[in-house]
């Protein structure tokens, strides 16, 4: 009787609690739509990044780029009616399903009236779908597999060059027409389980195919059982000239490392994703390992793009350091393609959204990646620039009128660059 | 055949690290009883613990076991007296809740002060291997596979020779009969738990440098842990490590053979075949309630 007592008490105090909360929420909430016609009022746009768990490099770095967008555009005066910008993130952990009670809870309890994407296609593919069902314009930094963009979706753009499929083209299309004699003839695959590094290995190896290059090894890994030392003894054996490994960040080093113990060196290496981020994979992998591989890459700091220079430096002010982060970058881009259509529509009324998809349809965006510009289904139509490193420094070499760099290192040199 | 012996020699040596963090697992059963699914979580707790040893002072984290081990036997003990020693007389089911209560709560504890991101700890010789003709043999594997061994080796005998290892076997044979001559199976029953969660300790430190891990690789880990010890025999500390070098050699075998997405299966594939061909696994007994049904 006693104990039944205490629980009572207890679920009454629980009852109470939540009460409060909700009555809480309600308040905030009539404040905000009753306010939402007076000037000055900030808009709340929301996004859930993977702050933690295997995605949290990338998610930081997003994080920091819509957090430069939004100190940009309140210095400069408000997103649209002179309304500051204030940007609501929460932590999907890498999370499916986490990720949809996220977008789920911002609309519906937070009350943002603009949605920003998230990290990955992993967590894009979910997201979108919950931005899709509450007819909100939905522009996402990273989510490149053509999956997504398969459903038929009307609010969904990807804010970057070009769809996974084809983030290797330029590349690809670089190594068969080097001449006969400097061109590999066998390429591996080893590749993460995941529905962006996968694509971009498939795109590449059909290219390569196209042009005689034959697969001698292909694989898939799971991040959380990647025997990577087994996968390079197993490469090793088959004695590919290139090795294409479609990687996040974890495993991109791992891969590296395993390779480099199993003391077998590629002519050419290109990864997906972890040769992108900059100080950490050099730190990771070690400066000296880095000389010669390849990836591509959306975002160049010495771009003469419009508005770049400014990021860079706003970034730099924000978070110190001298490297962007390519994904700090994406973000960026992402926002400024959501205040381009914002600006040019003049409305963020939930009902109306839809016109500012249609406008971004019909229109080319100027962003701190180049112009921006979208199929039918919000597949972008551009190419990626390839970078590589050289000399400890992640320089971009192709296309041409991008490089920062004036030679291509024609093969992975670990161990120095001489 | 480079690639099959060298598939065999790597599996081996990841073996012998499996074989040690095993090891504790099937002691604690064997004991007590208790199937700690928390052991998994153990040794990711150790594993971070070596992480922050590294960064703040570059110890070498094989070296960081003489401090993990003793560090985890209490952390161990203090554990087993708070939460499993009052439900020791329990059925079976209620140390497994329990214990994967306690993995879970870890779990959390981790992602609190590590963050639940990737981490994995890279000694200077993490990239480096040792060379015989064609083959290669990384040096953190060596090494970790070598202090595996001395660590297993120093259990066993601890288990063979000391007073202590006799009442462990003697409360694991008969505990009634341990209790007749003078054997405080109770206090056993807690150092041999310390001592399973210390192995954990020492195991983790090696499993640092081997595997990138966050707080939710636990999971990973128990799965393999329990298929090693359900193929060698649940309890038995031989059948452990032969359990051990069979999964290891397995998961190689899976990655070059047919392929890496299908390694996360071999610890589960075990788990089937043993239980349909030889329940009590390759050195196990049967226990008494299973010959009393058979």
């Amino acid at each position: 009787m006693q104990k039944l007592r205490w629980l009572v008490l207890a679920l009454l105090a629980v009852a109470a609690l939540a009460a409060a909360g909700c009555g809480g929420d309600d308040d905030d909430n009539g404040g905000g739509g009753g306010g939402g016609k007076a000037s000055g009022e900030p808009i709340k746009v929301g996004a859930s990044l993977p702050l933690t768990g295997e995605f949290s490099e990338p998610g930081k770095a997003a994080k920091q780029g819509y957090e430069v967008w939004q100190a940009m555009v309140n210095d400069s005066g408000g997103l649209i009616d002179g309304r500051p910008v204030k940007m609501v993130i929460k932590d999907d952990q890498s999370n499916q399903n986490t990720i949809v009670s996220d977008y789920n809870a911002l609309i519906s309890q937070d009350k943002v009236e603009l949605l920003l994407g998230t990290f990955s296609s992993l967590l894009n593919l979910p997201a979108s779908t919950v931005a899709e069902r509450n007819r909100m314009l939905y522009v996402e930094p990273a989510g490149g597999a053509p999956e997504l963009f398969d459903r038929g979706f009307k609010y969904l753009f990807f804010a970057q060059q070009a769809t996974a499929d084809k983030q290797g083209e330029v590349w690809a299309n670089y190594v068969t027409d080097l001449p006969d004699n400097e061109r590999p003839k066998t390429a591996a695959y080893p590749t993460l389980d995941d529905p962006f590094a996968q694509p971009t290995s498939e795109g590449i190896e059909a290219i390569f195919k196209k042009a005689g290059i034959k697969t001698v090894y292909r694989s898939t890994y799971t991040i959380d059982n990647p025997n990577l030392d087994g996968i390079a003894s197993a490469m090793k054996a088959k004695k590919p000239d290139v090795v294409v490994n479609g990687a996040t960040f974890e495993d991109g080093v791992g891969m590296v490392r395993a390779l480099r113990k199993a003391g077998f060196t590629p002519k050419m290496l290109y990864q997906t994703t972890a040769p992108s981020l900059g100080d950490q994979y050099a730190k990771a992998i070690g400066k000296e390992t880095t000389e010669g591989i390849f990836y591509a890459v959306s975002h160049s700091k010495e771009a003469e793009t419009p508005g770049n220079t400014e990021f860079v430096k706003k970034y730099q002010e924000m978070f110190g350091g001298t490297e962007v982060p390519e994904d700090a970058a994406d973000a960026y881009a992402t926002a400024q393609v959501l205040q381009a259509a914002v600006k040019a529509v003049g409305t963020i009324e939930r009902d109306k959204q839809i016109e500012l998809a249609d406008w971004l349809r019909e229109n080319e965006v100027d962003t701190i990646l180049g112009p921006l510009s979208w199929d039918e289904l919000g597949r972008p139509e551009g190419e990626f620039l390839v970078g590589q490193w050289q000399s400890g420094v992640p320089e971009i070499v192709l296309p041409k009128e991008a490089a920062t760099s004036d030679k291509i290192i024609p093969e992975w040199q670990p161990g120095g660059s001489g | 055949m480079t690639e099959f012996l060298q598939a065999l020699i790597l599996g081996l040596l990841i073996g012998g690290v499996y074989a040690l963090l095993a090891s504790g697992l099937t002691l604690i059963f064997g004991v007590m009883n208790v199937i700690n699914i928390a052991h998994g979580a153990f040794l990711i707790l150790a594993a971070f613990v070596t992480w922050s040893i590294w960064r703040a002072t570059g110890l070498d984290p094989l070296a960081a076991i003489v401090l993990l081990t003793p560090l985890m036997f209490a952390f161990g003990w203090l554990l087993y007296k708070i939460t499993v020693g009052p439900i020791r007389t329990a059925p079976p089911a209620a140390s497994v809740l329990l214990t994967f209560g306690l993995a879970l709560f870890l779990e959390g504890v981790m992602g609190v002060i590590w963050g639940n991101t990737s981490h994995s700890v890279r000694p200077a010789y993490s990239t480096d291997s040792f060379r015989i003709g064609e083959l290669f043999l990384p040096k953190a594997q060596v090494y970790g596979g070598l202090v595996a061994i001395v660590v297993l080796a120093t259990l066993y005998l601890v288990l063979m020779r000391s007073w202590l290892g006799r009442a462990i076997r003697a409360s694991a044979v008969n505990p009634q009969g341990a209790e007749l001559v003078g054997v405080n199976v109770a206090s056993v029953a807690a150092l041999t738990f310390a001592v399973g969660v210390g192995s954990a300790g020492a195991g983790g430190a090696i499993a640092s440098v081997l595997y990138p891990f966050l707080p939710g690789s636990h999971y990973q880990w128990i799965a393999r842990l329990l298929g090693i010890i359900v193929l060698g025999g649940m309890g038995s500390l031989p059948g452990a490590v032969i359990g051990a070098l069979c999964l290891g050699v397995a998961e190689l075998m899976t990655v070059t053979y047919i392929g890496p997405e299908w390694a996360t299966g071999v610890p589960y594939v075990f788990v089937f075949i043993v239980l349909l061909v030889r329940p009590q696994g390759i050195l196990g007994t049967r226990l008494r309630q299973d010959v009393a049904t058979a």
